[in-house]
């Protein structure tokens, strides 16, 4: 009997063991890795000396690092609620009772941006942004403004425009879910609501809305979360400018590692970028959002 | 689909905003395709056209040599390859893995199975981003940086496709399993022949969006490639577009080089990447 219990041991730890090496050495190790590396001088060539706390506290008295940071929660600040009503709205559309190719023309219209590499859609952005030989500045002046907008030159139409072009090419993620969410709503709601002589707008309002509540706390941490680590299109768009307007978080802290060789301090940045992370995301699990839905 | 279908079904006749919403649902799905038909557009333009009357974008003359031209003035061709290479070794590496992993947890009886699920667990809370740095060191000391092997190891122990898939095993009933047992069947075998096929639906979906999430991944790429040989499209396009400011054809055309592919698998899996994204919820 013993002999068993050791056997199936032994054959889960094999069936494990793949996965667990791969996790082990790129998932967990670099916890404790960029732990030590934030109490360290380290360049991109060698480990220095010890400093303990030191890059810690210069840390908090770095503008950049504020400044850096206050652009990454202004970012979700400014994406979020979009990212979440116009997802909705989106969704509604994709539902509406028409033929099911129109729907699933539309649904896929507000999904495909989505799909595309992060490279593709901040160079259409950049060359449809132009000033003077821009097609969104073209648009414009044909319909009778005739000055150029300098989107990516001047801070806030910088951020207008990153906002925007993140709004469109991630927005379908939201929608999918949101539409998903919507066709779970048992139909007798519908009908029962309308044997009681409810209107439309009532039955919105007291059935499709609530019904909705739970997928959009998903959707809000998940969106939280996932701003949170916004980094390449501004990086591609406009490179943290004009001047640093716009850097994120996370490319002050590439800057850190890979453009001044002080990874050390970049690690460190890391370590308050985890924390929040962190903290966003088992606030996600709490709410029974992702992986809760799952287990 | 269905249930949504039938339930406003009901309704046809009596919401009078119908045609207001289907209106305002085809304005939006053009204001989504736009930029993607204006890329598409530019790049069959001749090279040196200079145009600020928006709707000549979309008028002859057409050319189709842009694309000859970026095949040979930019290593795009190169890129997809790699690009393909890295997405579907990850996609392949990250199945096998998770799937083993998933059926040892669902299927076979050991210690310290529950605390062993909450540590796969524990990894989805990690942000990858967050912990990109020390990743470059550990790459580098083990002489990964640079190296296909590199770029996709990283990108393979993937928490939520050991617990989707956990959930899909545990739909597999026992019962099944053990008359297969009785009838002589190793572990091996129920895995191969028994649980992955019924997984099929769940494989396809993790490998979909594997394969998505490896083919647009920008920020690890970036810091662990140095070759040019190994660019993938993401690090390929801006070093090749950001040498162009005034004139956009040859980048639209790199740009839809890059995006045609995709676009097309899309039209084929959009059922599937769709359920996809509803059935896990992740963000890509």
């Amino acid at each position: 009997m013993k002999n068993q219990v050791w056997r199936n041991d032994l054959l889960a730890g094999l069936f494990l063991l793949p996965f667990f090496i791969v996790y082990m050495v790129f998932t967990i190790f670099p916890i404790f890795k960029g732990l030590q590396m934030s109490f360290f001088e380290w360049t991109l060539i060698e480990q220095g000396e010890f400093v303990g706390f030191s890059q810690y506290t210069s840390l908090f008295t770095d503008p950049d690092f504020w400044s850096s940071l206050w652009n990454t929660t202004f970012f979700v600040l400014l994406s979020t609620p979009g990212m979440i009503i116009l997802a909705l709205i989106l969704a509604l559309l994709a539902n509406i009772n028409v033929g099911s190719k129109l729907r699933t023309f539309l649904r896929g219209s507000y999904f495909i941006p989505s799909i595309l590499s992060v490279s593709v859609i901040s160079y259409i952005a950049i060359f449809m942004l132009q000033p003077y030989s821009g097609i969104v500045n073209n648009i414009i002046n044909s319909l009778g403004y005739e000055q150029q907008v300098f989107w990516l030159t001047n801070p806030t139409m910088a951020w207008i425009s990153i906002v925007g072009v993140t709004l469109w090419w991630t927005v379908g993620f939201n929608m999918i879910l949101f539409l998903t969410s919507l066709q779970d709503i048992p139909d007798n709601y519908y009908e029962a609501a309308e044997i009681d002589g409810a209107t439309r707008w009532q039955m919105f309002k007291s059935i499709t809305l609530p019904q909705l509540v739970p997928i959009s706390r998903v959707i809000l941490l998940l969106q939280v979360l996932a701003s949170f680590k916004v980094f390449a299109q501004i990086l591609l768009i406009t490179d943290g400018g004009p001047g640093t307007a716009t850097r994120p978080l996370i490319q002050y802290i590439y800057e850190m590692g890979f453009e001044r060789y002080d990874l050390g301090y970049a690690a460190a940045m890391s370590y308050v970028l985890f924390f929040i992370l962190l903290v966003l995301s088992i606030f996600q699990l709490r709410s029974g959002g992702q992986g809760g839905r799952m287990i | 689909m269905s249930k949504g279908a039938n339930s406003t079904l009901l309704q046809r006749n009596r919401d009078p905003f119908i045609r207001i919403k289907m209106l305002m649902g085809i304005i939006l799905a053009s204001v989504f395709l736009f930029p993607i038909i204006w890329m598409l557009f530019v790049s069959i333009k001749p090279e040196d056209m200079s145009i600020t009357d928006p709707i000549k974008w979309f008028l002859p003359p057409y050319t189709f040599t842009n694309y000859l031209s970026v095949m040979a003035e930019s290593d795009v061709l190169l890129w997809l390859w790699n690009s393909a290479f890295i997405g579907i070794a990850t996609t392949i590496l990250t199945l096998i893995v998770t799937s083993l992993a998933a059926f040892a947890i669902s299927k076979i009886k050991f210690r310290y199975k529950k605390f062993i699920f909450l540590f796969f667990l524990a990894g989805m809370m990690v942000p990858g981003e967050a912990t990109i740095i020390p990743l470059f060191e550990i790459v580098k000391s083990m002489n990964m940086l640079d190296t296909y092997a590199g770029l996709i190891l990283p990108m393979v122990a993937s928490p939520i496709g050991v617990i989707i898939l956990k959930s899909f095993f545990d739909g597999v009933p026992d019962e099944l399993m053990e008359s297969a047992k009785i009838d002589g069947c190793s572990h091996w075998r129920l895995y191969w022949n028994i649980v992955l096929p019924l997984a099929k639906p769940a494989m396809a979906a993790i490998a979909i969006f594997t394969f998505i999430g490896s083919w647009n991944n920008f920020l690890w790429p970036f810091l662990a490639i140095v070759s040019e040989e190994l660019y993938t499209l993401p690090i390929g396009i801006p070093s090749f577009n950001s040498t162009y400011s005034t004139t956009y054809v040859l980048p639209m055309t790199v740009n839809a080089v890059a995006s045609i592919p995709v676009i097309i698998a899309f039209l084929i899996f959009e059922k599937q990447i769709v359920k996809g994204v509803s059935f896990t919820g992740i963000k890509g």
